[in-house]
């Protein structure tokens, strides 16, 4: 292999610590850089489109391997449980038009959520403390920076990338993400970050005589503007308050399966409605 | 070795270290792109240079959508072990090599996990063991299953 780079007599030392040297400057220089990502999102098309095909065929595979009489015993245990639900949906539908009445009387904004699309996931771009998936919609769709994702349970991440087809997501447990959040019994704000690991998530800077409990359900407070208020993120597994640290140790699992995510729900802001920013 | 071949390997490669298949194909695949970087520098007759490899690396980053220069870097630094310290373990057969594919590996994934600092601070994680593990376990299979292939082709 001929020497791209180098003099043929440069030794190997030499060699790496002028890599290491340009690969820092590359990592400051490069990081945060929306337009860049855009590009390196749509220079990974390729290897995605093959991804998203990969994919499909295998959960086809996987479809396919599961026994009709599987399906059928599902089928049934899915309309028992759609029958047991019906009358709480029913009662949920009570309460929402009675909160829209009220909150009408209140002359405050009724919180219906915006349009949604739903997208696949076709990369999983998992590192030690990045949390990010690609999904199939991107600038083509209306996708922007910033914008908050749904998934089954509750909120999922936001767009940090968006290529023309595709874009990224980072998840909630993406050690640079942070999420303004509220405990469903009391209205302190509060801050839920990324540990990195998809099953975590923690409240950071929280005093040791915190009133939150373990098992209490936090959801987005809507300050920021970036996500839509009301929105389940996660419940308080533990809360440690370890020797003489400052802050308690508060463990929160997220909501949604953060790990294992097939679709996600990209959420288009109510018109009129003070949400999410254009631009981060 | 073959050019197109090399650029078809390292795109599957590529592929494989993204594919969303579930939390238990996250945890144990090896960082395929490194295997197959380790496998060319074994194999070919001249030696691969420190930048062939970090621009392979920097590929992955792009395609990662991550800081640019982590798996860049990883990959210089993984390259530079096998051949300034590991020089020998060229001339053992596959099945004697995976310790030291190991080792290569999990200096691989130390200098990218390391990169994350830039993002905040970082927890070691345990399971970040896992790939490089499989990645050696798996050696000896990678390299018989290349070396068919290159046989045919040649012999094609």
């Amino acid at each position: 292999m001929p020497s791209l780079f180098f003099p043929r007599r440069l030794p190997q030392t030499v060699r790496l610590l002028a890599l290491a040297l340009f690969s820092v400057l590359l990592s400051v220089f490069t990081q945060g850089q929306g337009d860049l990502r855009s590009m390196a999102l749509d220079a990974a098309l390729p290897v995605q489109w093959f991804n998203g095909r990969t994919a499909a065929l295998w959960d086809e595979v996987w479809r396919n391997l599961h026994s009709r009489a599987a399906l059928e015993a599902e089928n049934a245990r899915l309309r028992q449980a759609l029958a047991a639900a019906q009358p709480l949906l029913l009662d949920r539908d009570i309460l929402h038009s009675e909160n829209r009445q009220l909150l009408a009387l209140l002359d405050s904004f009724p919180q219906a959520p915006g349009r949604v699309m739903a997208a696949r996931v076709i990369a999983e771009n998992f590192t030690a403390g990045n949390q990010i998936i690609t999904v199939d919609h991107g600038q083509n769709d209306g996708v922007f920076n910033g914008q908050a994702v749904l998934a089954a349970g509750g909120l999922a991440g936001q767009v940090v990338a968006v290529g023309t087809m595709t874009s990224q997501i980072a998840l909630l447990s993406d050690l640079d993400s942070s999420v303004p959040a509220q405990s469903a019994e009391n209205d302190q704000p509060l801050l839920v970050s990324g540990t990195g690991n998809p099953r975590e998530l923690q409240i950071p800077f929280q005093a040791r005589n915190t009133p939150l409990r373990a098992g209490e359900r936090l959801v987005t407070s809507g300050l920021g503007g970036r996500y839509p208020p009301g929105l389940p993120i996660g419940t308080i597994q533990s809360i440690r308050r370890n020797g003489t640290q400052a802050f308690a140790d508060i463990q929160v699992r997220p909501a949604v399966a953060l790990g294992r995510l097939n679709t996600v729900l990209l959420l288009w802001p109510q018109e009129g409605q003070p949400q999410a920013a254009k631009s981060p | 070795m073959n050019a197109l071949l090399l650029a078809l390997g390292f795109f599957l490669a590529l592929a494989g270290d993204s594919l969303p298949m579930g939390p238990l194909y996250l945890a144990l695949r090896p960082d395929f792109v490194a295997l197959l970087l380790l496998y060319w520098a074994i194999t070919s007759a001249t030696e691969l240079g420190l930048g062939v490899a970090w621009i392979i690396g920097l590929v992955q980053d792009v395609v990662d959508g991550g800081i640019l220069g982590a798996h860049a870097m990883a990959a210089a630094v993984m390259i530079f072990v096998l051949y300034a310290g590991l020089g020998k373990v060229r001339n053992l057969p596959p099945w004697e090599q995976l310790f030291f594919i190991f080792i290569l590996l999990l200096a691989e994934r130390l200098v990218a996990w390391s990169w994350q600092i830039w993002g905040g601070p970082i927890a070691w994680n345990f399971a970040l063991l896992l790939g490089p593990l499989t990645g050696a376990l798996l050696w000896p299979v990678f390299v018989y299953l290349l070396d068919r292939i290159r046989h045919r082709l040649r012999s094609a």
